[in-house]
């Protein structure tokens, strides 16, 4: 196989050849790119994360071997951050439910269907930053949109959302979900819109209802998007970080609402622990490689292809 | 022949630059996503041959004072400098292009130090000691506790040679609002004699008002930051977090601090003189001190010129002290602040780097420039302390710097007298203030009464120990 490609490769003509050195080319830029931008950094990181490096004092004469590595694993604010990181991926399964249920409405629209996809979509394209701020006047105790409503509708003043340690946690995930929402939507929806009508057509022929036809074909056939959704969003959910840092400011009354982002940072630019922030960098990198990649393995269970 | 084509479209993409001649400025501006103010970028150009970079931040005001100065600056020495490239950036982003500056080993010429971060630049040989090139009656006219703040002789700071010449010496004392003591036929608080605690609290329960019959309180007595107007109340009854030589972090054990904790949170939990905590997540005090809904609000050195402007705050103020403790040494104690010029010990050309921050530090037409006597806003106390002294404080009497008319408050805090102390907090002598957030942390909790301070003191002082230790053994590291 590997020798008939070489073989062919021999025969290939002069423009071929010239193509194909003009896709070096191409490549090489990114390339490059990567390696300055990417790898070099990389390999900085995972070198300072072994040193108590400060910033200020020198990187090479303060290596210490894993003892950054074994501070981290016994810093309580470590675990509580990567707890609190965790509860808010509750946020995605929220998320994916709604988006598929919201993305399948859609798809039975003709003329608005467009103009909801992009009502949803807004906030996806809108900077991070903006729409933090928005939230945290939404979520204001005595101001806020959310807690207006809820003193109209119910007559009780509403939690303090943003200083409470428990419904901080509340409001990052639904701020979350919402921002998140439109991605999820527009990903469906062309999922769905791929699905080819003739095994709905053949299924119902055979008499399956509904709920059989959205369980047996439908969920199997957009389940490579849903796929990419999870890996995207997990990957997305350990890094958490500017809504934290916008709408708390600190971290959250106690710390409730810093994610292992928000900590490294705390870490590493409030504290000149700059080495310590490498190694919790480094610690990050390896769990979403982790997770990432026992998501590829356990896709074969359940993400189908249509051929 | 491709090949030859990308050359030279490679080529093309360098662009050649027209030599500048004579004095001129260029200023190219970046907008932070994150921050509110943009980063600026200033060129000033002379004739010479030797290139100056200078890296702080800085406020608007400040930033046009400084580069007046430097332009004159540029100006006199026009046949030695060819250019001094001027970079404000914002106070957040200002330590991370310091370390990538560090990192790169290409230090600006001029940058900030305080005195938090001086033994850590001073250990790694980062600043160079000023003694042999500013003139001593300059160092003699500075603030004493600010020259000392920047005086390090390896070992302990206050001591040995000079690193810095101030930006600034500023301190937070506290202010009222005329209008609302008018209102509740309320004696103004003295200056000569501030208030003691139960004073303090009796003032600020007359001033705790539902003004419109609502059934809501909307008018409190004070509002504290915790972050920032916490400490005064702590330092006025003689309260400190750590032991003498900084590496015992004591709380529970500590009378002193646990009395004064226990009124400063009472003044929200128990005595509600304050905004709750929610209400205070919903609008911070500074918002509804400039409201009018606040009797007493910090005010910072810098805070005044925005006090005086009656667009911003249009409500009668003045200044007074923090109430005074009953277990302290009887003064009222607030904390002071600095940051200083600083050259790089690596500069081509350390004599007029010197000379240019002895302009920004303490020529005294920027002074005026920045205390207000030319510009009508006063954004620091003048560094020059004769020049302070007399014709400042004269200026301020006759109106001429629009300023509260307890000027001597501020005076007493810097100089220090018998009602008045001002001193640097703790966290300006440990390598970094992890240990103290860890306190701020969960103050919340203690002061919308969900945790007692005894409780809390058990709970959070282990966990400052950590921290301060971690501290430890980073200056430890710093300096090899």
């Amino acid at each position: 196989m590997m020798q008939k490609a070489v073989t062919k490769k021999h025969q290939i003509s002069e423009m071929a050849k010239r193509e194909e050195r003009w896709a070096w080319l191409f490549i090489a830029a990114p390339f490059v790119g990567f390696l300055f931008f990417m790898a070099y950094p990389i390999g900085f990181a995972i070198f300072a994360s072994f040193s108590r490096w400060t910033g200020v004092n020198s990187l090479t004469g303060n290596l210490v071997g894993f003892k950054n590595y074994a501070d981290i694993l016994t810093d309580a604010k470590f675990w509580k951050s990567m707890v609190t990181t965790l509860i808010y991926m509750i946020g995605i399964p929220i998320g994916m439910f709604l988006g598929l249920a919201i993305a399948m409405g859609l798809n039975r629209m003709k003329h608005t269907r467009r103009f909801f996809t992009t009502v949803y979509y807004v906030p996806v394209v809108s900077s991070l930053v903006a729409v933090s701020i928005l939230w945290a006047w939404v979520f204001n105790y005595d101001y806020g949109l959310l807690n207006s409503m809820i003193k109209a509708l119910t007559g009780i003043h509403g939690p303090n959302w943003l200083g409470d340690e428990f419904w901080v946690k509340v409001a990052m995930i639904i701020f979350m979900t919402w921002k998140g929402l439109g991605g999820s939507i527009i990903l469906y929806l062309a999922g769905l819109q791929n699905i080819p009508r003739d095994y709905y057509e053949a299924a119902k022929i055979d008499g399956a209802n509904g709920w059989q036809l959205f369980k047996n074909i439908t969920i199997p056939l957009i389940s490579p998007v849903t796929f990419y959704i999870l890996i995207t969003s997990l990957i997305g959910g350990f890094q958490v970080f500017v809504e934290v840092q916008v709408m708390t400011g600190n971290g959250g009354t106690n710390y409730s609402a810093a994610t292992i982002v928000f900590y490294l940072f705390d870490k590493a630019f409030n504290n000149s622990q700059l080495g310590y922030g490498c190694a919790v960098a480094v610690i990050l990198a390896l769990i979403i490689f982790l997770i990432t990649a026992l998501n590829f393995k356990g896709q074969d269970k359940w993400v189908s292809t249509m051929d | 022949m491709k090949r030859k084509k990308l050359l030279a479209l490679g080529l093309a993409a360098l662009m050649g630059l027209s030599a500048l001649t004579g004095c001129g400025v260029t200023t190219t501006s970046e907008e932070g996503e994150s921050t509110s103010s943009a980063a600026t970028k200033t060129e000033m150009t002379g004739e010479g041959k030797d290139e100056i970079n200078v890296l702080i931040y800085a406020q608007e005001h400040e930033k046009a004072a400084y580069e007046d100065q430097i332009k004159k600056f540029t100006e006199a020495h026009k046949d030695q400098i060819k250019k001094v490239n001027f970079e404000v950036t914002t106070q957040d982003e200002y330590g991370t292009k310091m370390t990538a500056a560090m990192t790169a080993n290409d230090l600006p010429d001029i940058f900030y130090v305080g005195p938090d971060a001086l033994r850590s630049y001073v250990d790694n040989g980062y600043v160079l000691p000023l003694d042999d090139y500013v003139d001593q009656a300059t160092v003699d006219n500075l603030w004493p506790e600010i020259k000392s703040a920047y005086q390090y002789d390896g070992k302990e700071i206050g001591k040995g040679s000079l690193y810095c010449l101030p930006k600034d010496l500023s301190c937070f004392a506290l202010a009222y609002n005329k209008d609302l003591f008018d209102k509740a036929g309320l004696a103004y608080p003295d200056p000569k004699k501030p208030y003691t605690y139960d004073e303090f609290l009796d003032v600020c329960k007359k001033l705790t008002q539902d003004t419109d019959g609502d059934g809501e309180i909307d008018q409190w007595g004070v509002a504290n930051a915790n972050a920032f107007g916490m400490t005064p109340y702590l330092f006025s009854n003689g309260a400190k977090f750590l032991n003498d030589d900084l590496t015992k972090v004591n709380i529970t054990n500590n009378k002193n601090l646990k009395d004064a904790f226990q009124y400063y949170v009472d003044l929200t939990a128990k005595e509600g003189v304050t905004p709750t905590v929610e209400q205070d997540t919903a609008l911070g005090g500074y918002q509804r001190w400039l409201d009018g809904q606040i009797g007493f609000y910090a005010c910072g050195t810098w805070d005044v010129a925005a006090f005086m402007d009656q667009a911003t705050f249009p409500y009668k103020w003045d200044l007074c002290g923090w109430p005074v403790g009953p277990d302290g040494d009887g003064k009222s104690t607030t904390w002071l602040g600095s940051v200083g010029f600083a050259v790089s010990k690596n500069t081509k050309y350390p004599e007029l780097c010197a000379e240019l921050i002895s302009s920004l530090s303490t020529d005294l037409e920027g002074q005026k420039a920045l205390s207000g006597e030319t510009t009508g806003k006063s954004m620091q106390i003048p560094n020059i302390r004769d020049y302070a002294q007399s014709t400042f404080k004269d200026k301020v009497a006759d109106g001429t710097i629009p300023y509260a008319s307890n000027l001597d408050v501020i005076f007493g805090y810097i100089e220090g007298s018998d009602q008045y102390k001002g001193i640097f907090p703790e966290t300006t002598y440990t390598y970094n203030a992890e240990w103290w957030d860890t306190f701020l942390e969960g103050i919340p909790n203690v002061q919308n009464g969900s945790i007692p301070v005894d409780d809390y003191f058990k709970e959070v002082e282990p966990k400052m120990q950590e921290a301060l230790d971690n501290a430890i053994e980073l200056q430890n590291a710093a300096t090899k």
